[in-house]
């Protein structure tokens, strides 16, 4: 039995070694994907808090002035006082001070560093081929750690001995580091292999009798448009849309002329795997509610989904828990290499000192 | 005879405007996308440029900017907040087939997009 533990253990290694290297490098820097990317946009990413919040009007008219006869697409207000707010023009996103309604600066669309990082990570960069790939190598990985506990517990090496790197070193960091990381990497590659199964996992869950959705929300008609004249504001649509749920932040304000409707996404923090998932759209005339999509609403499989992905990518918990993702994450990788190095040093490939 | 040598010619080459106005629903998969999304598109024609509007349904329709025609290829944008939508399409009969680039402040997608003409 062991035996066969041992050579699937190897098998594995050998076959998904180097996509898992790619997944833990890549999963490393998605951990802290937003604040790499305001990091590497910091000057139209932060300002200086200070003073009196301008409304989105004033936002719009500061933009005007900067774009004249550009529609503007949504407003992404400013999730933290020390952040811009960006505004959505068909030509780019631009970074607007809320307080003083400076123009920071325009982000085109393209691909980014963090875009290749992204695609390597889901897709390996390449279309469903790789994103199968991804998928079975996920799994394969999970049945790894499931083998290597298996074949840690008549050892239980718990201690890094031998010299530096020989090969008792490297037996002994592969276990040690196996053992003590066990828990965090099953979980993010068990999250990350649901990921990968989102149909199925989705299909399962919502199959469980208590557990189908309440509301699936409506597809409606929008209401025919108006002249911009005739409309509510979009601060109009951010309060009426703010009384359906108390507490929330505003995160997005999708501008009618775009999608047919007002629609105000709101965050709501007490809720933390699905607080970001609340949209209500308004008739940009009259202001009446069209429709309510609430994340109290969501499936249980929506809401198993975002609990999943929260748990992978280290969101949960905020920076503690990004911080065990990233960490995790990048001692994935060294199980493969200390893995594959005590398999070439057996083989006889590399000498042992 | 000159005349119709000509039209014969123009229609067999293709160079005639087809007819691309109307309705078209279809959907498009971004490559390495696990899901099929849905199309429906107004495309109204006037001479060289092209007006209308897209989106996944009738309820959410966003309008087309630099809308362009040449014989029975059009190209056309939506941007529906972060993303930006390019189309490539040409028309063949009741058929608009095509490329389609996606493109948001961190990533550039691909996907191949099939349309139908939605009868009335």
């Amino acid at each position: 039995m062991r035996r066969v533990i041992l050579n699937l253990h190897l098998a594995i290694g050998l076959a998904a070694g180097l996509i898992i290297v790619v997944l833990g490098a890549t999963g490393a820097i998605l951990a802290f994907e937003p604040e790499l990317d305001r990091l590497s946009h910091r000057h139209i990413s932060y300002i200086k808090p200070g003073g009196r919040a301008l409304s989105l009007v004033e936002i719009g008219n500061a933009i005007s002035l900067k774009y004249p006869g550009e529609s503007i697409i949504a407003y992404l207000p400013s999730s933290a006082p020390d952040l811009s707010t960006q505004v959505i023009l068909s030509r780019g996103i631009v970074s607007v001070n809320p307080y003083t309604g400076q123009v920071l600066g325009l982000r085109t669309r393209g691909q980014s560093f963090l875009g290749v990082v992204r695609a390597l990570h889901v897709r390996l960069a390449t279309g469903e081929i790789g994103r199968a790939i991804v998928k079975w190598s996920t799994f394969a990985t999970l049945l790894s750690v499931i083998s290597g506990l298996y074949l840690w517990w008549p050892v239980k090496r718990m201690r890094i001995g031998g010299r530096l790197w020989s090969a008792r070193f490297w037996y002994d960091l592969h276990s040690s580091v196996g053992f003590f990381s066990l828990l965090p990497v099953v979980v993010l590659v068990a999250t990350g292999t649901v990921i990968g199964f989102e149909d199925e996992a989705k299909w399962f869950i919502d199959r469980v009798p208590a557990a189908r959705a309440i509301n699936k929300g409506e597809s409606i008609a929008a209401p025919a448009l108006k002249s911009e004249r005739n409309q509510i504001s979009p601060d109009q649509a951010v309060a009426l849309a703010c009384a359906q749920l108390p507490g929330a932040v505003t995160s997005r304000v999708q501008m009618p002329q775009f999608g047919g409707s007002y629609v105000v996404g709101l965050d709501d923090r007490q809720s933390r795997f699905t607080g970001e998932q609340n949209f209500i759209s308004l008739d940009p005339s009259s202001g009446r509610i069209i429709s309510i999509r609430l994340a109290s609403s969501l499936s249980s499989g929506q809401r198993f989904m975002a609990l999943n992905d929260a748990i992978h990518t280290g969101n949960i918990w905020g920076m503690p828990t990004k911080i065990v993702a990233l960490v995790t994450s990048l001692l994935v990788p060294l199980q493969a290499v200390s893995g594959l190095l005590i398999w070439l040093r057996r083989k006889g490939f590399v000498y042992a000192r | 005879m000159k005349l119709l040598l000509t039209l014969v010619l123009l229609i067999t080459t293709g160079v005639m405007p087809a007819d691309l106005a109307g309705t078209w629903s279809g959907s498009f998969k971004p490559e390495g996308g696990e899901h099929d999304i849905p199309q429906l598109i107004t495309l109204k024609p006037e001479g060289k440029t092209l007006s209308g509007s897209a989106g996944p349904n009738a309820g959410e329709q966003y309008p087309l900017e630099n809308g362009s025609i040449n014989g029975n290829k059009v190209r056309f944008q939506v941007t529906t907040g972060e993303w930006k939508f390019t189309y490539n399409l040409t028309g063949e009969g009741d058929e608009l087939t095509g490329d389609l680039k996606l493109e948001s402040p961190t990533e550039s997608r691909v996907a191949r997009v099939r349309l139908t003409r939605k009868k009335n």
